[in-house]
């Protein structure tokens, strides 16, 4: 019991010498410093939907259209950064691994971290300045919201693993990532709701694990207004199966690692 | 104790690979001073890595019953982009030492005064092996693990280094990778050397020596 404490001890000393080390070497200390972290989401919803707003009117479909631009982009900026961040980070970090206690999964975990962090306070942010023009409602299911986060984080996270090992194994990955990102927008559930869809669409939709989270994020938000449609075991189980295939990856990467 | 079983480790090498060493067996008593020896290439560097944990072997295994430094060498361990002091910093964090004496103690040591300020790939090999050391010597280990670095540096390092490692901390084990005669002769207990995939350990220093310089 002693000994896992210990190992606890040093867990969480390692993850936030990581976490420092990541602000100070990617934003410094100059001028808003780390606060840097939110700012790309906050730009991408903030633009995003002016742009909207501007093709779309205030209001579609019965609900603000920059507060629902903004709600689904900065989860996207979340995904589509982690997977930036996530490759290759072994080989660009290696040289911490002459310190015993820092493990690969640190590296991955505390990028994924920083940028989840970094998208919470940008949404939040966002969230308290259009209330306060009236173009935000209060969120109607504080429960919902969390948890449509929580799953968007867990999937998110769960393709990091599997993509910070493959992108040290093969060259194509990192080529062929920004699009796949972009591709996948359509997939994402960030521009609609499932049920503004043809009825024949939505159960194909439903099988990726985004829709879901997403659905459960605008529900938590708009309540009432929209109709949400979500089945939690589709991100749950894509999880928990990339999750076992990508800590199978990095350890078998973890022995082939060469540390200059 | 530290003991390495067994140990191979190969290196991808085009469509094929390069075995740097196969089946190596070594035992590290506490206290006990360790020379290796070999010739550019054979495998020290890759030896030190695998006891320090920073390479994993393709098989064997490799046990510590001690606390092992970070291998010494000319810069590995450090952020390139961070100085001198913001290194310190993280090595502080990560061992759960306060940084005050950290700071004060590599100050001390490594006498690059204004430099501590900027990034370490500013530094020249002979300045990364001061702040290597010098953070190194500020954690206690019961074994060190020195790649080369010994020998760089002028003599006023080199005198500093010898006392902190040699005669304050005279009761630790050390492994020691070098092609000084001179340097094994005078520290080391026992010598390995590595040659064509295989380490030999000689308990006899002088014996080892001599048959490095037939290699």
């Amino acid at each position: 019991m002693s000994k896992l404490a210990a190992g606890w001890r040093i867990q969480r000393r390692v993850i936030s010498a990581l976490m420092i080390r990541e602000l100070v070497t990617r934003f410094g200390r100059e001028n808003i410093g780390f606060l840097w972290m939110m700012a790309e989401p906050l730009l991408f919803a903030v633009l995003v939907g002016i742009m909207w707003r501007s093709l779309h009117g205030p209001e579609e479909h019965g609900v603000s259209v920059v507060a629902f631009i903004a709600s689904g982009y900065i989860p996207l900026t979340l995904f589509r950064q982690s997977m930036i961040r996530a490759t290759r980070v072994f080989s660009v970090n290696a040289s911490l691994l002459y310190h015993r206690q820092i493990k690969i999964l640190d590296f991955i975990f505390v990028r994924f971290l920083i940028e989840a962090i970094g998208a919470m306070m940008a949404f939040t942010f966002i969230a308290i300045v259009l209330m306060a023009m009236d173009e935000f409602p209060t969120p109607a299911d504080i429960g919902s919201l969390l948890a449509g986060w929580f799953l968007y984080c867990l999937f998110t996270f769960s393709l990091c693993l599997v993509l910070a090992p493959l992108s040290e194994m093969s060259d194509v990955l990192e080529k062929l990532l920004p699009v796949t990102t972009y591709v996948m927008i359509p997939f994402s559930g960030t521009f609609t709701m499932l049920s503004w869809l043809a009825p024949q669409v939505q159960p194909f939709m439903l099988y990726s694990p985004f829709v879901s989270a997403m659905e459960l994020i605008r529900q938590g938000i708009f309540g009432e207004s929209v109709h949400a449609m979500w089945d939690i075991t589709v991100p749950i189980s894509a999880s928990a199966i990339l999750t076992v295939i990508g800590l199978t990856l990095c350890r078998r990467v973890r022995r082939e690692l060469v540390v200059e | 104790m530290i003991s390495c079983e067994n140990l191979s480790k190969r290196y991808p090498m085009g469509s094929g690979h390069k075995q740097v060493f196969k089946n190596l067996n070594l035992r590290i008593n506490p206290g006990e001073r360790i020379g290796l020896l070999g010739r550019n290439g054979a495998g020290k560097t890759t030896l030190i890595k695998l006891i320090g944990g920073v390479e994993m072997p393709t098989s064997g295994k490799v046990r510590r019953e001690m606390s092992v430094s970070w291998p010494l060498g000319f810069g590995g361990g450090f952020q390139g982009s961070l100085t001198g002091y913001d290194n310190a910093r993280f090595i502080a964090r990560i061992y759960g030492m306060e940084y005050d004496e950290i700071r004060d103690f590599v100050e001390d040591f490594s006498q690059l005064g204004t430099q501590l300020k900027m990034p370490v790939k500013t530094y020249s090999s002979g300045m990364k092996a001061r702040l290597a050391f010098a953070l190194s010597l500020t954690i206690e280990f019961a074994c060190y693990l020195i790649d080369e670095v010994i020998v760089v540096g002028d003599a006023d390092f080199q005198r500093k280094c010898h006392f902190e490692l040699f005669d304050k901390r005279g009761d630790r084990a050390l492994v020691v990778a070098s092609h000084s005669p001179d340097l094994i002769r005078e520290f080391c207990d026992r010598a390995v050397i590595i040659h064509e995939g295989s380490g030999r350990m000689y308990s006899d220093v002088n014996e080892a020596l001599e048959v490095y310089s037939t290699l």
